[in-house]
C-alpha cells in the first residue's frame, strides 16, 4: 500500500484514512467519502502446497489415537505374558519407532496389531526371554505366515539385530502348557514338571546334535521331546502303550502332526546310541528303547563318541573287505574330527564311568562292543564313487538320508545360441488350420448354450 | 580354500525368467481362439502360451508385453521368446521382437556337507536371516549383486538373481561361509 497518495481525487482533500472493510485494506476520503484505493479481498493462488486440514484447523498437535490404543496393546500383551518392566518399556519404544515410519503408517489396523505383538517378540528375544512366534499369533489370533511377514519387515525397517531362536531356552516356557502333573491326571501319569523339563531338554540337545532339529519347526520337536521324557520317566507298559494322540488329551495340548515323525527320528537316535551302551545283551530296538533313555542321555556324549568310531571302524573294515581306496576313510576321519574330539587316545570321565559301570554288570567275558553296520552303508560303495554321502556318515540330516527321488535330468541342449533360424513347420504346428478354429468356436457356442439352458 | 576342493560344484539352473516386447497391440480372442496350447485367462486378462520346445510357459498380455518361464538358459529363453514372436507373427499380427530382458534365474547347488544353520546365521549377521519357525532355509541376500541364496541343513542352496553371472558370483561369495559352518552342532 503506498502512503503516497495524499490527496482525493474526488474533492482534492488530503484528509485520507485507513479504513479496512472487513478483510479488504482501503483508504477513505473522510471529506467525501470515496475510496481513494484499495487491497486484494483474495491472494492470487500461487500453487501452494497442500496444507492437511487437520493442520490448518488444530490448535495443537494431538497424538494418534491408534498409535495410542496401540501401545496400550502392547502393554496387554507384555501384561498377559508376564514379561518384565524392561521388555514392556523395549517394545513400547519399538512400537512407536515403526508405527510411524512409512511402511507401517498406512497399514490396516489388523496389521497394526500384528506388529504390537511383534514388538513384543522381538522385545523379548532381545532381553532373553524367549517366546515363539505361535505363541504370539495366538495372542493375536493371527496367521503365523502374516506375524513372519511383518516381524521381518519390522527388523529390517529398525536395523534390529535379534538373536536367533535357540529351542533349549523356549523349552521351558513350552513345557508348562502341559497339564500333566498330579493336580490334573492320575498319580501313575503324572509327572513332576521340572523333572519333566529337564529330561526334555537333555533330549532336543541330543536331537540338536544329531541333525533332526536344524531347519525344522521347532514346536513339534518339543512336543515329541516331552512325550517321551515322560514315558521314559516311569518306562511301564501302561504310559509305553499310550499313543501321542491320547497323551495330547490328556495334558490338554492340541496334537501337532510332524510330532509322529519327530518321535520316530528321535528314537531311531535314541536305538543308535542304545547298541553303544557295554551293558546292554539284548537288541535295541524302538520298542524296547525308552528303558535305556536315562542310561543314554547320562553319558550321551561318550555314547556318541563310541558310535562314530564303531561307524568309522565298520567303513574301514567293509572297505578293507572290498579292496577300495580310502575314500569312505575321509569321510570317516571327517566325521570324527567335526566332533572336535582328539584322536581317541583320551577317554574321558564319562568313558571311564561306562568301562566302571560295565565291569560291574555280569558279563559273559565278551569285550567286544556291539558292532552292529549302520545304516545301509554296504550297498552304496560299490557302486560310483560318491552315492550319497548321508548314507555314509552315521547322523545326518533325515532329507538327506532319505533323499526324494531327482526328477529325470533334460537332455542338455549345449549348442543353443538362442539366434537360431526357427523353421516354418514347427511354428505352424502351434497354429490351429482355420477349419479348427471354426470348430472350436462352434463347440464354445455349443457349450456356453447348454450351460444357460 | 578353492585349490583343496577337487570336486567342481554342480550348479543346476532350473528356471530363467524373461521379458519381452512385440510393439503392438495383440487381440486376445484371436491367440485363444486360433492358437493351439493356449490357456486364456480373462479375470487376469492374459493368455498362457505353452511351447514344447524348449519347454516354455509364456504369458502373453494384449498391451504386447510377454513374461516368458521355464527355460534353463538364458540362450534357451531367447530362443523360446523368437518362437514365441513367430507364432505371433503367423497369427497374423505384426510384430517386432525387442526389449528381451532376463529378469530372473534361479539355481540350485548341492554341498556335500550338512551345514549348521545356526552358527552360519550367528558368523554372518545381519546378512543373513534365519527363522525356523517361518522357513527351513537361512536366507542369505547379498545386496550389491541383488542376489538371494537360501541356505538348508542338508547342504542344498537355491540361489536367485538378475542373470546367470550374478548366480554363479553369488556362489562363489558364498561357499566359503558354508564350508565354516559345515561342522554339526556342538557345545
Amino acid at each position: 500500500m503506498s502512503a503516497s497518495v495524499t490527496r482525493c481525487p474526488g474533492c482534492g482533500s488530503s484528509n485520507i484514512v485507513d479504513d479496512d472493510l472487513y478483510c479488504q485494506a482501503q483508504r477513505v476520503c473522510v471529506d467525501c467519502g470515496s475510496v481513494v484505493s484499495e487491497g486484494v479481498l483474495t491472494e492470487d493462488w500461487t500453487g501452494h502446497t497442500e496444507i492437511s486440514y487437520s493442520r490448518t484447523t488444530a490448535v495443537a498437535r494431538k497424538p494418534c489415537l491408534n498409535l495410542i490404543k496401540g501401545l496400550q496393546r502392547v502393554k496387554a500383551i507384555c501384561r498377559i505374558l508376564r514379561v518384565n518392566n524392561e521388555i514392556e518399556k523395549h517394545s513400547q519404544t519399538y512400537y512407536t519407532q515403526a508405527y510411524q515410519h512409512e511402511a507401517f503408517i498406512r497399514v490396516s489396523l489388523q496389521k497394526k496389531e500384528v506388529l504390537a505383538g511383534c514388538c513384543v517378540l522381538v522385545s523379548c528375544r532381545l532381553l532373553n526371554w524367549p517366546i515363539t512366534m505361535g505363541t504370539i499369533s495366538c495372542l493375536l489370533d493371527a496367521d503365523p505366515v502374516v506375524v513372519g511377514a511383518v516381524y521381518q519387515e519390522m527388523i529390517k525397517i529398525l536395523n534390529i539385530k535379534a538373536p536367533v531362536f535357540i529351542i533349549n531356552d523356549v523349552m521351558e516356557a513350552h513345557s508348562q502348557e502341559y497339564k500333566i502333573s498330579s493336580l490334573h491326571v492320575p498319580e501313575e501319569l503324572a509327572e513332576n514338571s521340572r523333572d519333566l523339563t529337564k529330561r526334555a531338554v537333555a533330549l532336543v540337545e541330543l536331537a540338536a546334535d544329531t541333525w533332526i532339529v536344524t531347519g525344522r519347526h521347532p514346536t513339534p520337536i518339543m512336543m515329541a521331546s516331552i512325550y517321551l521324557s515322560w514315558q521314559s520317566l516311569k518306562p511301564n507298559k501302561h504310559r509305553l502303550k499310550l499313543t501321542l494322540d491320547k497323551f495330547c488329551q490328556m495334558a490338554k495340548v492340541n496334537k501337532l502332526k510332524p510330532a509322529m515323525k519327530r518321535i520316530a527320528e528321535m528314537k531311531e537316535v535314541l536305538c543308535k546310541l542304545g547298541r553303544e551302551i557295554p551293558w546292554v545283551r539284548e537288541e535295541v530296538t524302538p520298542d524296547n528303547v525308552m528303558q535305556q533313555v536315562e542310561d543314554i542321555l547320562n553319558y550321551r556324549f561318550a555314547l556318541l563318541r563310541r558310535a562314530l568310531r564303531t561307524h568309522e571302524e565298520t567303513l574301514q573294515a567293509e572297505s578293507e573287505a572290498s579292496g577300495e581306496d580310502s575314500l569312505p576313510e575321509e569321510a570317516a576321519s571327517s566325521q570324527v574330527s567335526e566332533h572336535g574330539e582328539q584322536n581317541s587316545n583320551a577317554p574321558t570321565a564319562e568313558e571311564y564311568e561306562l568301562n566302571a559301570k560295565s565291569a560291574q554288570r555280569p558279563r559273559d567275558g565278551n569285550d567286544d562292543p556291539h558292532t552292529e553296520p549302520e545304516g545301509n552303508t554296504g550297498g552304496g560303495e560299490s557302486q560310483a564313487p560318491a552315492p550319497n554321502w548321508g548314507k555314509r556318515v552315521l547322523f545326518a540330516p533325515p532329507c538327506v538320508v532319505h533323499p526324494k527321488r531327482r526328477r529325470v535330468e533334460r537332455p542338455e541342449c549345449k549348442d543353443v545360441t538362442g539366434d537360431e533360424e526357427i523353421s516354418d513347420s514347427e511354428i505352424d504346428s502351434y497354429i490351429r488350420t482355420p477349419r479348427e478354429a471354426r470348430e472350436f468356436a462352434q463347440t464354445q457356442k455349443m457349450l456356453s448354450e447348454s450351460e444357460k439352458t | 580354500m578353492d585349490s583343496s576342493n577337487d570336486e567342481a560344484l554342480d550348479i543346476i539352473i532350473t528356471n530363467v525368467v524373461a521379458t519381452f516386447r512385440v510393439r503392438c497391440h495383440l487381440n486376445l480372442r484371436t491367440i485363444a481362439l486360433e492358437g493351439n496350447n493356449v490357456i486364456y485367462k480373462p479375470d487376469c486378462g492374459k493368455v498362457l502360451m505353452k511351447l514344447r520346445k524348449p519347454k516354455i510357459t509364456a504369458s502373453i498380455w494384449s498391451s504386447g508385453k510377454i513374461i516368458c518361464t521355464g527355460a534353463t538358459s538364458e540362450d534357451d529363453a531367447k530362443l523360446g521368446a523368437r518362437r514365441l514372436a513367430r507364432v505371433l507373427q503367423k497369427l497374423g499380427f505384426r510384430v517386432r521382437f525387442s526389449a528381451f530382458k532376463v529378469v530372473n534365474v534361479l539355481a540350485v547347488c548341492s554341498m556335500p556337507f550338512s551345514i549348521a544353520l545356526i552358527d552360519f546365521t550367528m558368523n554372518n549377521r545381519p546378512i543373513a536371516s534365519y527363522e525356523p519357525e517361518l522357513h527351513p532355509a537361512a536366507t542369505y541376500r547379498i545386496k550389491h549383486i541383488k542376489a538371494t541364496v537360501q541356505v538348508f541343513s542338508t547342504g542344498s542352496i537355491t540361489v536367485t538373481g538378475p542373470n546367470v553371472q550374478t548366480v554363479a558370483t553369488a556362489v562363489e561369495q558364498v561357499y566359503p561361509l558354508l564350508f565354516e559352518c559345515r561342522k554339526p552342532l556342538r557345545k
